[in-house]
């Protein structure tokens, strides 16, 4: 029976003889990262290093990995410096990297547009998906360090234009291996709560390599999912990130995107001066044109009442005048029946009435009525009667008694 | 008059009451009730403005991880 070796003998072999194989002990590799994973409980992470022909599988162990200073990318070109031996328990030839940068710029733009390419040929910077941003927000949700400038930036320029708003910051690591599993948390739990209507990603000035993380894939895609807008604001002017592609608004620095997420308070006073003014005006006009057509009016509510109370006493004027009439007729008749009958009444005590039935009136010779009693003897006197007078002389005067008188008058 | 919720409101508020008073439909007593309306909002939002101070809250987003989900 020939003499053989278990797996692990081989595999604890070959890694000795390669750990004494001094160039593989200190390496700077360079290629391209592909399958990059970053392991979410160890957070070790690995990736798999290719040029044209060939490929290795690489580690990277946390500790080493959270002193990096971009988040690597698939697709990018990097500088790998560490150590390759064999991993006995899978048999796998892998590298061990202490550390890493990005190599060349050329590399990492070429990485940076290919990024590009695919999530535009995807529609995720479609113009039509660009929402706008709400124009007064109550609550804006800012994802950035709680330490960096950026943020400082944020709030004075918001503090000076609309003090009326709320942030509500998610504070992130903008920085290193961390980053992109920060800026996504933050991404998603703004998106998440009730509060803000708009979320502000920002982060201030750096190199190419620590801005480098906001051209994530994951983040662009968190972004695009986002139900409220993101405004993206990445160190300066200059600077485009992938994030400014996804973003429904990218302003060129923090303070710019502070100044696009608020309404400007003196613009805002002036506009709400204006509103009243308008106000003012319109009620004064209302009340103009309410006088106007009232005096308009005037003149001819006077006339007319003017003829009504003409009418109402030419009215009294005929009515009174009809009473006035009525009343003299009817006194007029009044009276004229009082005469005739005062007329009847004095025709009956006319003594000359009484004449004409025998009786006759004693007058002396001055022509005075004089009763019997005065007569004296001898005197003369006329008899008056009602169709002729006598002329006589007293004989004889007899004062009579008053039953005699009484009997006489009743005998008369 | 209901006081407003927010400065926006207000604002909105003051707009519906220029639109209505336009209205010549608007009779001159509603005017007038609408006047005294936008008087009080205009102080209102001006009272708001000047004594606004921005405030800022955090977020713990760690905390929130777990529900987001990945």
């Amino acid at each position: 029976m020939a003499e053989y070796i278990r797996v692990s003998a081989l595999n604890a072999l070959a890694r000795r003889v390669l750990d004494n194989c001094e160039p593989l002990n200190n390496l700077i590799i360079c290629g391209e990262i592909s399958n990059f994973t970053r392991h979410s409980k160890s957070g070790h992470l690995y990736f798999t290093l290719k040029d044209e022909q060939a490929s290795v599988k690489t580690v990277m162990f946390r500790d080493k990995a959270r002193l990096l200073g971009f988040a690597p990318q698939n697709g990018m070109l990097v500088l790998v410096y560490g150590r390759a031996t064999l991993y006995e328990r899978d048999g796998a030839f892998q590298v061990y990297a202490e550390y890493m940068r990005p190599f060349g710029a050329g590399a990492a733009q070429m990485a940076f547009d290919a990024l590009r390419k695919k999530l535009e040929s995807e529609g995720l910077f479609d113009p039509a998906r660009k929402r706008p941003l709400p124009p007064m927000p109550a609550y804006i949700g800012v994802v950035t360090s709680k330490t960096g400038a950026a943020l400082q930036d944020v709030r004075n320029v918001i503090s000076r234009r609309w003090p009326l708003t709320r942030l509500l910051l998610a504070p992130v690591n903008v920085q290193g291996l961390e980053a992109e599993q920060s800026i996504l948390d933050g991404i998603r739990a703004l998106d998440a709560d009730p509060r803000p209507e708009l979320i502000l990603v920002t982060r201030g000035g750096g190199s190419k390599e620590d801005l480098w993380v906001f051209n994530s894939e994951r983040i662009a895609r968190a972004v695009s999912k986002c139900r409220k807008p993101v405004v993206s604001a990445v160190g300066h002017e200059i600077d485009y990130t992938i994030l400014d592609y996804v973003a429904d608004l990218r302003a060129p620095t923090p303070s710019a995107a502070a100044e696009v997420c608020v309404p400007d308070m003196r613009q805002v006073r002036q506009n709400l001066f204006i509103l009243g003014q308008n106000i003012q005006k319109n009620i004064q006009s209302r009340f103009q044109m309410c006088y106007n057509n009232l005096n308009a009016l005037a003149p001819q509510r006077t006339l007319t009442a003017q003829k009504a109370a003409l009418e109402e006493r030419w009215q009294n004027l005929q009515e009174l005048t009809a009473s006035i009439r009525s009343a003299s007729t009817s006194q007029l008749r009044q009276k004229g029946d009082t005469l005739v009958h005062a007329a009847v009444v004095a025709e009956s005590l006319n003594p000359y009435g009484v004449l004409a039935r025998g009786y006759a009136i004693i007058r002396d010779k001055n022509g005075r009525c004089r009763t019997v009693s005065q007569l004296k003897v001898g005197q003369t006197f006329t008899l008056q009667g009602h169709d002729a007078a006598a002329r006589c002389t007293v004989d004889q005067v007899d004062h009579l008694s008053p039953e005699e008188t009484d009997e006489s008058t009743q005998e008369l | 008059m209901k006081a407003p919720k927010n400065f926006e409101e207000g604002v909105a508020r003051l707009q519906e009451i220029l639109r209505q008073m336009q209205d010549e439909s608007t009779t001159l007593d509603k005017s007038v009730k609408l006047y005294a309306e936008a008087a009080q909002l205009i102080a209102y939002c001006n009272t708001t403005l000047e004594q606004a101070k921005l405030q800022i809250e955090e977020i713990d987003a760690a905390m929130t991880k777990e529900t987001a989900g990945e």
